[in-house]
């Protein structure tokens, strides 16, 4: 009998873990939208909170330092990374899992470590100044684990002999590479790239502590959050959630076209 | 196999610099700047174990530690525990939706902590939407959804839980269902196949999951600082102190060694007793990446 059950009982627990992660954002959607943001029902439907943000300069500035951010730690961490993972999936030589390893540790380390660590090495060995070049600095080092997971994912089942017969056929390894194998595998690079650039670009602890006065979308989130409620943060959560989601859709389009696949089982 | 391994290093040697250069040797400097002292905002190398018998002797970090340790393992395994039959269902009756419902699961985590934290004070919060619907009501409020160690644990759970998904997920790929088809025919009720076949020939997903939601726990600071009240401050929040008002950056390079050290100490220990795949006796699948 509990087998039959058993697929439903798992369902449901899916559906409840679903309304737990979209609840919180579902209602400050709709929160953003309400003149009343304490208890806004029945509903007074407003853009109010989205025409003060816009009217705010610091979130003007600080979205183009996030978007410097998250753009710059993005290059970095997918180029990085693709080079790698490529290179780990396709040589069988001594040392890969090391290699490996090493890329990978970062999702084993506290933000905060990161954060601060990077913030006393700047200042005190390199004598480096707190700004957005040091702040991708340090992004880029948690970003690249992320871009080289997706990248590795993407890339399990390339084909490298696809390369080596064009090299027979005489093509250069650069040759190769841009004939070849990038145009199969940038769903992979564009991948990598949307996740690392969104987690710089919503990364509050790194950020905060390598950025000196500089403001970004999160730090001045955090900010506002510390003198309570203020309204034109739901609009901003709005607007930044509807913006990932339009990214993870195109991943996910990324991941049904590409070679890829998470579950490359079926 | 010599150009291979040329051209391997060559692809490899631009990432590697990097994360030496900016993870490895500033993880190191913070071990070296712990044993200095700090005078009004700037480090003195002046070697001295203050900051260390600080740490261990004062009453206080000692309690904020505890308490970040078992809101570490309380949070952890709760995640662990809902995340397993969550993960199960994606793998093995995701059908063609499998990559929908685990990008679904992990799609909040790129939002960012902040306004993932932003959301949640609205709703557990005094003003939050449960309370003022119980106050709507005329019912009483949940004390312990109001800045509590609750809250934060809530929080915390919200924060990771897509880790643990994830990783059991991942590590459900290359397992093999046809499995639990030959223990049900075999007589094998479905909960004693899931331990004696899909826990242990998974234990490493387990394992990476615990570590992944265990670490960022132990050092959380935000989420406490907006959830958890003023009697809910957990290691996090002093150790950003450190950084912060006080400015006393040896004392925090030490905080943050011990952070460092426990969090390996914890990944050896998990990986030891849930991860160990030679106890379970795992083959991975032929074909497959390890």
């Amino acid at each position: 009998m509990s087998t039959k059950f058993t697929p439903a009982i798992l369902l449901v627990m899916l559906i409840l873990l679903y309304l737990f992660l979209y609840g919180p954002i579902g209602y400050i959607v709709y929160v953003s939208f309400q003149r009343d943001s304490i208890w806004p029902f029945p509903p007074h439907w407003t853009l109010d909170h989205f025409a003060s943000l816009w009217d705010q300069d610091d979130y003007h500035a600080g979205l183009g330092n996030s978007l410097a951010i998250g753009v710059g730690t993005g290059a970095v961490a997918s180029l990085m990374a693709t080079m790698a993972g490529i290179a780990v999936l396709k040589y069988r030589v001594i040392g890969r899992s090391a290699v490996a390893g090493l890329f990978l540790a970062t999702l084993f380390i506290a933000h905060v470590l990161i954060g601060i660590s990077s913030l006393m090495f700047n200042k005190m060995i390199l004598g480096l100044p707190g700004n957005i070049f040091s702040a991708i600095l340090a992004n880029a080092t948690y970003a690249t684990a992320f871009a080289f997971l997706v990248v590795i994912a993407q890339l399990a089942r390339y084909d490298w002999r696809l390369d080596d017969a064009a090299m027979v056929f005489g093509a250069t390894p650069l040759l190769t590479f841009r004939e070849v194998t990038l145009p199969l595998i940038w769903p992979a690079i564009l991948g990598a790239f949307i996740v690392s650039f969104l987690l710089a670009f919503n990364n509050l602890e790194i950020s905060f502590y390598n950025l000196g006065a500089t403001p970004t979308l999160p730090t001045l989130a955090w900010g506002s959050l510390r003198h309570g409620i203020s309204e034109e943060l739901y609009a901003l959560a709005t607007l930044i959630n509807m913006a990932v989601f339009g990214f993870l859709g195109l991943l996910y389009a990324l991941l049904r076209t590409g070679l890829l696949k998470l579950d490359y089982k079926e | 196999m010599q150009v291979a391994r040329f051209q391997f290093w060559l692809l490899v040697a631009p990432g590697m610099a990097f994360l030496i250069a900016f993870m490895v040797l500033p993880l190191i400097f913070i071990v070296v700047f712990s044993f200095w002292r700090t005078e009004s905002y700037t480090l003195i190398r002046e070697w001295n174990l203050d900051n260390y018998i600080t740490l261990f002797t004062d009453w206080t970090y000692i309690k904020f530690l505890l308490r970040s340790l078992s809101m570490a393992a309380i949070v952890s395994l709760v995640a662990l525990i809902y995340a397993w039959p969550v993960a199960f269902f994606i793998a093995r009756h995701g059908g063609h939706f499998k990559l929908v419902f685990l990008l679904l699961t992990s799609a909040p985590f790129l939002t960012g902590e902040i306004l993932r934290i932003t959301a949640l004070q609205q709703i557990l919060g005094p003003i939050g939407v449960i309370n003022m619907a119980l106050g709507a009501f005329g019912l009483e409020p949940i004390e312990a959804l109001m800045y509590t160690s609750t809250a934060s644990a809530i929080g915390l759970t919200y924060l990771w839980i897509p880790f643990m998904v994830l990783a059991i997920y991942l590590s459900l790929l290359n397992f093999d269902f046809d499995l639990l088809e030959v223990a049900k025919v075999n007589g094998a009720r479905p909960l004693r196949a899931f331990w004696e076949i899909t826990w242990p020939l998974n234990r490493a997903g387990s394992a990476i999951g615990i570590v992944l939601v265990f670490i960022p726990t132990l050092a959380s600071a935000i989420t406490s600082q907006f959830l958890g009240g003023p009697n809910g401050a957990l290691y996090g929040n002093i150790l950003a102190h450190q950084f912060g008002a006080t400015g006393t950056w040896a004392f925090g390079s030490a905080m943050g060694v011990v952070l460092f050290a426990i969090s390996l100490i914890v990944l050896y220990a998990v990986w030891k007793t849930v991860g160990d795949l030679k106890r379970s006796g795992v083959t991975l699948k032929g074909g497959a990446e390890p």
